[in-house]
């Protein structure tokens, strides 16, 4: 026995297969597919299989193009904003230029060869380090995206037949851009593992002067792998395009260090010489098989990167510790007699750094038990109890205080109901994270879909399968499409909102004053559109007015408050400043008030509760929203009444628990008008 | 000179951006808006120290803006339970310190590559605040929070000689000191810096715990200029530290930079954003020309010293 072990150990440690030890990594991954098919629903199937895959897709691009530039000692942190840069090209050559699909898709990848280019140029050519060059072009490219958009544009409504590349199925069950990954990978296979070149990838990545020395054109090869990685990158571009049916210029945003996350998992040194397609493909599957268990389980995101995160940790200093030495012994056993001369004075700086480690996994595992307890939801009804109805609601971004004070009225409709709610969504705003969760939450079969809309053309698509699938859809806070919900919960419409706080801005300026906006992203759909809506009536209405700039706040409060100090000082006549993002106002609020400045007034989007003290100090005039708390009750009270179909469709009002009954208008369940917040009206407000 | 080349290429360009300014917007001058956008950078100041002596290392951190956001609640949730701002404000710096001891013991000495440890603390650390927040505001701070119980222009005037403070500290510190000359050998040359007695691990794990706990002293002093706390802050800071000191001229190789090109690279970015503003461009073109000024100044360093030893970024320990 102990014959044959040793045996396979051999084996393993000389395999060609798992040079760097990524066996570690297939069993973690096994273990991973063996305890979410156990527990989580509709995960091991088919359907998902695939699913999964077609989400990997983008990603696996990335990692695949990642991967000889580690092997050689080098790092590309631009790779997410080439995707984000050749969508928008792409879009805009299509839509604006109306040429054909494939010269669309020709210059896209003609421009993805240029910034893989100019990475090459300043790499190879000049000699720069990698991670400066390309942390400069990961600016560069994404600015350039918002730049040639301004922000605002996103392409859509591209052909079927395109869609199909990112949308459709081979004989019903491949995905179509299954095909196009698949042999992607197998050339950088080749490249790595088949050819000169990859030899010679690793010997640069190994000693970079001694391949230099040995005769190798060190600089040619470098240069072929950056231009390489923008190509590939453009091509994940068209395919993510295809995917969401939508171009816009933050795409892939963050994808870089997913794709770095993955190829280090699979066992690739960042100093250079080590690392296999195969090991990056494992960290590749490692990190979204995880991200598509967590799901299905109806865990928080927020947990799977916390996950991520210590198992990354956990890996590779697994790894770490098996292949290192301390001076010629194994950790263990070197740690052991160290503890005998304990009077080192660095034990106690190690002990500390221990006992933190141990403090990380401590945490992590209440974590999970609290989450376990706090409430999975739908694990309960398995215990044979009668089936509780599961209710998915989907805010944009979770971090966003206007969808937190939603979600207490929604638990409050949750517990009243007796229904399990699952509140979860992006982070921070992200379209394709949001046609992920409804994928999942099809595989799983919840109830009822309740969704706060990013992009209304991308995720169009995927809640039209929902309702293929027979689970009723409703949106809310921002519309999808007409067919592809049944109900929209209309708490306001876009040009409802923009219309009252440019009557509140004209209410409280000079007929002939200025104003200024700031806004949340530039790139984010519904506050553009907001914008779009006040100039109009600006326009028509105030013709005395003038708009002095939009600037953008990242939804950064502190971001806010710095461009709320420079607005004041570029534009003295600007007597007002309209915040259409949260966490603006009072970061805005905060600024004026700092710069005591009496006669400038403060309006904006935003909740009360974050916004009181600048309410009552008169910074803030006004603040207008909806009741956020009425809402999120009415998202899972309204999801509920369709799951039961309990909605007529020729309903022209319903009883909704608290809220009592709301009209029912054109398939759209009108919340009421939005509340003009102030002074007098503020504390009786409890959210 | 012939050592400053560097810093003064970064010199020559934020003097190019003042001539500019001087011309057609020279309110940009004015004491409120140099004051203001002196505030603003503090934080990324003093982070930017810390990451200095981590690149000088050869090492990276971009675990900095989830630190930074921890600090910043954790500051605020003690601040709200009844302590002391002073208190609660060292409280910051400890957890900051101990997220820096928790990456430099995980470098120094189980060797895993920095930038591994660090994406991995970043996203872990990010994400296991936002679950425990939700994403809620740190608010209903007691009176005396804001300024730390002065009033706002002492508290510039803290700020200031703690920043400058700092900064000679830092500088000094590397110059004279054993362990900075340390920080420079091990940099350079880590077996050989090994060989001759220093002791590389030690290093290592002190640099990361020091980045660490200026990073809660950065997240205390921006903390206390608003009411209430924010769950989400520090977003993309750790890009636009970095940034900061590779435009100042410090290899990413490590055991080359200095205290004053970072300063230089912080002020060079720090006064772009709103110069941009001041010259009427629109905001949507900002982030492109950042990223051009990065390039730009990056370039300009190697120009000139085209033969300079392509420092060979292999880890020379034999493990």
């Amino acid at each position: 026995m102990r014959r044959i072990l040793t045996h396979f150990r051999t084996r393993l440690a000389n395999s060609r297969l798992f040079p760097n030890g990524e066996w570690v990594l297939l069993l973690a991954l096994m273990a991973e597919i063996a305890f979410f098919s156990a527990i989580a629903p509709g995960f091991f199937t088919l359907g998902n299989f695939f699913e999964v895959l077609r989400f990997s897709v983008e990603l696996g691009l990335l990692t695949a193009a990642m991967t000889p530039i580690i092997i050689a000692g080098g790092i590309d942190l631009s790779v997410g904003s080439t995707v984000g840069l050749a969508a928008v090209v792409f879009g805009s050559i299509w839509g604006n230029g109306h040429l054909p699909i494939w010269l669309a898709v020709l210059v896209t990848l003609l421009v993805g060869c240029a910034s893989g280019a100019l990475n090459a140029l300043m790499i190879a050519g000049l000699r720069l380090p990698a991670l400066i060059v390309t942390l400069g072009t990961y600016s560069l490219y994404r600015g350039i995206a918002e730049g040639m958009t301004q922000g605002a544009v996103s392409y859509t409504g591209f052909p079927k037949t395109f869609l199909a590349l990112g949308q459709g199925y081979l004989w019903g069950v491949i995905p179509m851009q299954l095909p196009i990954f698949l042999l992607a990978i197998v050339g950088y296979v080749l490249l790595v593992h088949r050819s000169v070149i990859g030899r010679a990838l690793y010997a640069i990545g190994f000693n970079p002067e001694g391949a230099l020395y040995a005769g190798l054109p060190v600089r040619r090869y470098e240069a072929l792998i950056y231009l390489l990685s923008g190509i590939v990158s453009s091509l994940a571009a068209i395919i993510y395009v295809a995917h969401l049916g939508l171009a816009k210029s933050d795409m892939g945003t963050g994808y870089e260090l997913e794709a770095i996350a993955a190829v280090v998992l699979g066992g690739a040194s960042v100093f250079g010489g080590r690392g296999t397609l195969l090991g990056s493909m494992l960290g590749l599957f490692f990190l979204t098989v995880l991200q598509n268990g967590m799901h299905l389980l109806a865990m928080p995101s927020e947990l799977t990167g916390v996950l991520i995160g210590t198992l990354l940790l956990a890996i590779v200093s697994f790894d770490r510790l098996r292949t290192m030495t301390v001076r010629g012994r194994k950790p263990v056993a070197y740690l052991a007699g160290w503890m005998k001369r304990a009077k080192e004075r660095r034990l106690i700086t190690v002990g500390s750094g221990i006992i933190l480690g141990l403090l990380l996994v401590v945490s992590t595992i209440w974590i999970v038990r609290s989450v376990k307890t706090s409430g999975t939801a739908g694990a309960k009804s398995a215990a044979g109890e009668p089936h509780r109805p599961v209710i998915a609601v989907m805010p944009k971004a979770k971090g966003d205080p206007y969808f937190i004070s939603a979600r207490v009225g929604a638990e409050e409709a949750a517990r009243e109901l007796g229904v399990d709610l699952i509140w979860d969504g992006p982070t921070s705003l992200d379209a394709s994270q949001q046609n992920e969760l409804v994928e999942n939450w099809i595989t799983r079969g919840v109830d009822a879909i309740v969704v706060a809309v990013e992009n209304k053309g991308s995720i169009s698509t995927v809640l039209r399968k929902a309702r293929q699938h027979h689970i009723p859809v409703l949106t809310w806070d921002a519309d999808a499409e007409p067919d592809a919900r049944d109900f929209f919960l209309n708490q306001a419409t876009p040009e409802g909102i923009a219309n009252v706080l440019t009557d509140e801005a004209a209410r409280l300026l000079p007929p002939d004053g200025q104003l200024a906006i700031i806004t949340g992203s530039l790139s984010a759909e519904n506050q553009n559109e907001w914008i779009r809506f006040i100039k109009r009536r600006l326009a028509s209405k105030y013709p005395g007015l003038s708009l002095a700039t939009v600037q953008p706040s990242d939804d950064d409060r502190d971001k806010a408050f710095a461009q709320t100090q420079t607005i004041l000082k570029v534009f003295p006549k600007v007597k007002l400043i309209m915040d259409i993002s949260a966490p603006a106002v009072p970061g805005s609020a905060e600024a004026v008030q700092q710069s005591r400045r009496k006669d400038v007034d403060v309006i904006g989007l935003s909740l009360p509760a974050i916004c009181r003290p600048y309410v009552h100090s008169e910074v803030v005039q006004t603040i207008v929203l909806w009741n956020t708390r009425d809402l999120g009750y009415l998202t899972v009270y309204a999801g509920w009444l369709a799951s039961q179909h309990k909605i007529p469709r020729t309903a022209t009002s319903i009883q909704v628990g608290r809220l009592g009954r709301l009209e029912v208008r054109n398939s759209e369940i009108i919340l009421g008008t939005p509340l003009i917040i102030n002074k007098e009206n503020i504390d009786h407000l409890n959210f | 000179m012939k050592f400053y080349k560097k810093e003064i290429a970064v010199a020559v360009a934020i003097l190019g951006l003042m001539v500019v300014l001087m011309f057609s917007a020279p309110g940009y001058f004015s004491r409120e808006n140099l004051t203001d956008l002196f505030l603003a950078n503090a934080p990324v100041m003093i982070i930017a120290l810390g990451m200095t002596l981590v690149i000088l290392l050869g090492e990276i951190d971009i675990s900095v803006g989830s630190v930074f956001a921890i600090c910043g609640v954790v500051m605020g949730v003690a601040a709200r339970g009844g302590s002391p701002v002073a208190i609660s404000g060292m409280a910051a710096c400890v957890v900051g310190a101990a997220c820096g001891a928790l990456n430099g013991a995980l470098v120094a000495y189980l060797r895993v590559p920095s930038i591994v440890v660090t994406l991995a603390t970043m996203v872990a650390l990010r994400d296991g605040l936002r679950w425990q927040t939700q994403g809620a505001w740190i608010g209903n701070l007691p009176s005396g929070f804001q300024w730390m119980g002065t009033t706002q222009s002492h508290y510039t005037v803290l700020t200031v000689g703690l920043v400058s403070l700092l900064i000679v500290l830092t500088a000094l510190g590397l110059r004279y000191l054993r362990i900075g000359r340390a920080v420079f050998a091990t940099g350079s040359n880590r077996a050989a810096a090994r060989i001759v007695g220093i002791d590389t691990q030690w290093i290592s794990f002190f640099v990361f715990t020091l980045a660490g706990l200026l990073t809660g002293l950065a997240a205390m002093l921006n903390s206390v200029r608003f009411h209430q706390i924010p769950s989400n802050l520090g977003l993309g800071l750790e890009m636009k530290v970095i940034a900061a000191v590779a435009v100042g001229g410090a290899a990413i190789t490590g055991g080359s930079g200095t205290v004053l090109g970072t300063v230089l690279g912080v002020i060079l970015l720090g006064a772009i954003g709103p110069a941009l503003t001041f010259l009427g461009v629109s905001a949507y073109w900002e982030k492109a020309i950042q990223g051009g000024i990065i390039l730009g100044a990056v370039a300009m360093n190697v120009i000139g010293n085209h033969r300079e030893k392509n420092a060979a970024d292999t880890d020379p320990l034999p493990n």
